[in-house]
């Protein structure tokens, strides 16, 4: 491993925890480049000790948000100190610009930090940090996220094309260390039984399940599957949820369910993931943290979600996707964007039967599709006839795709 | 040489005079314990200053909190002696080329120390404020650094008086030197009284060279009227509820568009507590004008803790209500003048007929005004009412009610204040007779001075610091109006002499440019290295430039600007970004462009 980091490339990923798992392909798929140096992470600190987790990464370095929103608090009222700790800051945690940066964000936080702590940049921000042109596939991505309903490539896969390389066509496995769990955490997934973790929650309200159709969905599991034991995982702030969903649960239910909302770290959290047979949950970080520490994904996917771009990553996962029969609009809410409390059946059946008979069966205003990956990496099968419209991913690769090439020289954007 | 004579030998070499009134002082302010540590602690009239245990340890997080807020270049000012264990801690806790400046009100205190802990290690390295509280204040004003005072309670209250009026003056002179330009977002009600002082106050602001943001409200008074119309109270209720909300949102709306250094709300601003929690997350400084009685208008109670600092026409009892609430920062700013449109007019012959009257008065239909002024009826003179809201009022004031009782806008105000020989000024109370706490001056008092017009105001307590009774005649019995108003309409040079003596006054001290620039320095004062810094220049690109040295890479983005312009990090960063999308860029420039990344996060209010 090149100790200097100037000899070492940089992969920059500065979302949030769903999108630092979605990097893991193309980090896997650029540490298989030859021509590619050792990498190093850049992430939000919050997630910095599950990037330490990741298979191919030297360094891990925390991008401390509130480090700069107090700079950029104090800069009025003392300029000079403020530059002055700040270049000492950079100097300490990066004495020296990376060779390459691969930056996988759009945000011009993102292509400012690539410009700053690299000599050359490879994604957003590779035509400089104040560039209103973006490389195709992040104009692809732009595209994606304006139009939505064609797309066929993976977000994950769409990470690969920024940093110039093809997907692996495998998924990528985070090495979650041992961990200390909460005592009465601690035998989850030790004893016998069919061990499923609920994403409780989610980032966006739109993407939250209503703890009411959990609650029902726990009840028909643990029905359905004499062995079936149920974790709920959820930050600090879904504690209240994490209630209301064992609120009303028969005793007998309530014994069979572990409640690790706002207990766990985020390594503890993963270690468990990595415990239970399946998770199940929206579109969330926790769901896809889940797939990259082997279990296996049911996705619930409404509102703005969508499983071609951002479903369970790797073999085998199923998703449930809400189609526009699902929702229960009314005429004055038609032209704005379906949420969870428009979801007028939820395919609480079809999915516990999957999972404990795996029996795959439809529900109405839902489509069922299993994940599979291949050479153009992530696709998604659907169950039955339907399938997805839309440009066929070896056509998007081919026309846009340009394999990596790392110039030695520095980039022309910025004065040494 | 024992402790005291070590100490003062130390003083002496610093400040020799100091060390003399320390040996003439008598001292016995403080009655000396031992702690259960063994340290001397001081107790005065039975209120310990010092932890009875540990005052050390307790010196030690009084000194880590105040050090956790303080800013670099600022000097720290410690208000409170005691046994100098905070102030001791304090020099531990900053760093050296931090200036501490400490209080001493009473030097019989600082005898005490002196004879009880050793203080020569450190103490030189404490400036040492003493003396006349007036040369207090000129020492700390030739710092030209921001001050921050740090109140260590226990012992300060003892000498609050004395810290209030080195407040004062450093105020004043914070005032008159202000020479930086502070953007003040000045957001108003849908209606009422406080809409035209809104609109005051943002003119004066303007006129003393700051940026101001207007957020008028009142625009959208015609939709709230519409509701006011609904049949069904709580259909009338909840949409009036809803339109405040979205005028709340608005505002944030507003605000996050061009970032304001202050928001300054005057009573009834459709702001709410979650909307000024989420302001605050975002580091936005609120202040809140609450021009209204705290006793008849309450929902104060509800914002309280929601605004950085609140100004009040009232004292002792409104500013501890306000505290118990909740706030912060209570700070008092009597109402005032607008010289402008409160000004001696000329009325022409018809004018003085139709407006014009021997006795006047002008204003709603409170009931102390129903049950007081049918006394001014009567044959010996014309007595004429002007205002809203007196319906039901005796069929005798009816007779005298101007204009069927309509509202009258305040340039018809000024003509009738103009035209009247005595004006009466009753402050508004809902019971009969005089408010019994009756405290703040009304706005009409100032208006009425203003336009040189002769007035009897009811007595209040507040009245006082802000007219004498040369300017502004008083009473405080009901019974006494009648007798006044006969003697004063005989002796028009007597109230000639006083009506401008009370406009002089106004002119001099009660306009709302001064307001602003009492509620500004108040502020600056409060948060020396926010609005205090811009107020003393420090962000002009003049002051910049002189500073750059230890950035020299700097320099060039400044001298982009004019010298008296001042400069954020938004006005750096476009000037950065205007260079085109494939300039070339310096370290210095990338970082001022993450910075002003994160700044903008204000943006994402909504």
């Amino acid at each position: 491993m090149a100790d200097d980091v100037a000899d070492r490339g940089l992969v920059i990923q500065l979302a949030r925890l769903g999108d630092l798992v979605q990097s893991l392909p193309a980090i896997a798929a650029l540490n298989a480049e030859a021509a590619v140096p050792a990498l190093d992470l850049l992430c939000p600190a919050p997630f910095a000790s599950m990037g330490s987790c990741v298979p191919g990464i030297g360094r891990v370095l925390a991008w401390e948000v509130e480090r700069w929103r107090m700079w950029a608090d104090r800069w009025s009222s003392a300029r000079e100190e403020t530059l002055t700790e700040i270049e000492a800051y950079l100097k300490m945690v990066i004495p020296k610009p990376y060779a390459a940066a691969f930056n996988l964000n759009q945000h011009s936080r993102s292509m400012l930090a690539a410009t700053l702590l690299s000599r050359h940049v490879m994604g957003p921000g590779e035509r400089g940090p104040l560039a209103k042109d973006l490389p195709p596939w992040a104009e692809y991505l732009r595209g994606v996220v304006r139009h939505r309903d064609r797309n066929r490539v993976h977000l994950a896969d769409v990470f690969c094309g920024l940093c110039g390389v093809m997907p692996l066509g495998t998924a990528p496995h985070l090495h979650i260390p041992p961990t200390t769990l909460p005592v009465d955490l601690a035998s989850i997934g030790a004893t016998k039984g069919l061990w499923i973790a609920v994403i409780v929650g989610a980032g966006d309200m739109a993407r939250c399940v209503p703890p009411e159709v959990w609650r029902e969905w726990i009840r028909v599991f643990l029905d359905a599957s004499r062995d079936g034991r149920v974790v709920l995982i959820g930050s600090e702030a879904e504690c209240e949820r994490g209630r209301a969903i064992q609120d009303g649960l028969s005793s007998l239910c309530l014994g069979r369910i572990w409640d690790a909302t706002g207990r766990t770290t985020l390594m503890q959290t993963a270690a468990l993931l990595s415990r239970c047979q399946w998770v199940i949950g929206s579109d969330t970080g926790p769901l896809h943290l889940g797939t990259a520490v082997g279990a296996r994904a049911m996705g619930l996917y409404f509102a703005r979600a969508r499983v071609h771009e951002t479903g369970p990553y790797g073999q085998g996962h199923w998703t449930c996707q809400a189609e526009t029969s699902a929702y229960d609009l009314q005429d004055s809410e038609l032209n704005t964007p379906p949420s969870a409390r428009h979801v007028a059946r939820w395919p609480i059946a079809a999915s516990v039967r999957l999972i404990v008979d795996d029996q795959p069966k439809g529900c109405d205003g839902w489509t069922l599709w299993q994940s599979r990956l291949d050479h153009w990496g992530a696709d998604y099968v659907a169950e039955g006839t339907l399938q997805d419209s839309g440009e066929r991913r070896e056509d998007v690769w081919r026309r846009l795709h340009r394999p990596i090439s790392l110039k030695a020289l520095s980039h022309e954007y910025v004065r040494a | 040489m024992n402790m005291f004579e070590r100490n003062l030998a130390a003083i002496g070499l610093k400040d020799a005079a100091l060390a003399t009134a320390l040996r003439e002082a008598r001292g016995g302010a403080f009655q000396i314990t031992p702690a259960r540590t063994g340290q001397p602690t001081a107790m005065v009239s039975g209120r310990s200053l010092h932890s009875a245990y540990d005052p050390l340890r307790e010196a030690q997080a009084w000194a880590t909190a105040q050090a956790a807020v303080c800013q670099p270049g600022e000097v720290l000012i410690v208000l409170g002696v005691g046994l100098l264990y905070h102030v001791e801690a304090l020099r531990a806790c900053v760093s050296r080329d931090t200036t501490i400046g400490s209080i001493v009100p009473d030097l019989n205190e600082l005898h005490d120390v002196c004879m009880v802990r050793a203080l020569d290690r450190w103490m030189n390295e404490v400036e040492w404020l003493w003396g006349p509280v007036e040369r207090m204040a000129a020492s700390l004003a030739t710092t030209g650094r921001p001050l921050r005072f740090l109140n260590y309670a226990p012992a300060a209250a003892m000498h609050a008086s004395v810290h209030a009026d080195l407040e004062r003056l450093i105020r004043q002179q914070v005032s008159a030197r202000a020479g930086g330009q502070v953007h003040v977002a000045v957001v108003g009600p849908i209606y009422g009284g406080s809409l035209s002082i809104a609109n005051y106050a943002a003119a004066a602001l303007e006129q003393l060279g700051h940026r101001v943001t207007r957020i008028d409200h009142s625009l959208h008074q015609v939709s709230y009227d519409v509701m006011t119309g609904l049949k069904d109270p709580r259909h009338r209720a909840t949409l009036q509820g809803r339109l405040a909300d979205l005028l709340g949102q608005l505002t944030i709306a507003r605000i996050a568009e061009d970032p304001p250094d202050v928001v300054l709300a005057l009573a009834q601003a459709p702001m709410t507590l979650p909307l000024l929690e989420h302001l605050r997350k975002k580091n936005f400084m609120t202040a809140m004008w609450f021009v209204e009685n705290y006793r008849h208008l309450t929902y104060w109670q509800q914002v309280a803790a929601g605004y950085d600092h609140w100004f009040v026409i009232q004292k002792q009892s409104c500013e501890h209500a306000l505290r118990y609430a909740g706030a912060k920062q209570v700070s008092y700013l009597p109402m005032a003048a607008e010289p402008s449109l409160h000004c001696p007019v000329s009325l022409t012959p018809e004018e003085q007929t139709a407006l014009g009257a021997d006795v006047s008065f002008v204003g709603a239909g409170y009931a102390n005004r129903r049950a007081l002024l049918p006394r001014l009826l009567t044959n010996e003179w014309a007595f004429k009412l002007w205002g809203n809201e007196w319906d039901g009022a005796t069929t005798s004031l009816g007779d005298v009610l101007q204009r069927g009782g309509a509202r009258i806008d305040t340039k018809t105000c000024t003509k009738v204040f103009n035209g009247t020989k005595v004006n009466i000024n009753l402050h508004s109370w809902t019971g009969e007779g005089l408010d019994p706490d009756g405290d703040c001056v009304n706005p009409r008092t100032f208006e009425l001075a203003a336009c040189g017009a002769f007035q009897i105001v009811d007595d209040r307590t507040l009245l006082p610091e802000v007219f004498t009774k040369e300017q502004v005649l008083t009473f405080s019995r009901p019974h006494d109006l009648v007798p006044l108003v006969r003697q004063w309409l005989r002796d028009e040079v007597g109230r000639k002499q006083m009506a401008d003596a009370a406009r002089q006054r106004v002119l001099a001290e009660h306009t709302y440019g001064h307001r602003m620039q009492q509620f500004l320095a108040q502020i600056g004062v409060n948060q020396p290295d926010r609005v205090g810094a811009i107020l003393q220049g420090e962000r002009q690109a003049g002051a910049l430039l002189a500073r750059s040295a230890p950035v020299p890479e700097l320099k060039p983005v400044l001298a982009q600007f004019a010298r008296q312009e001042r400069v954020e990090l938004k006005d750096v960063a476009l000037r950065i970004r205007e260079r085109g999308m494939t300039a070339v860029l310096s370290r210095e420039d990338l970082l001022i462009l993450m910075l002003d990344e994160y700044r903008m996060e204000t943006r994402d209010l909504l």
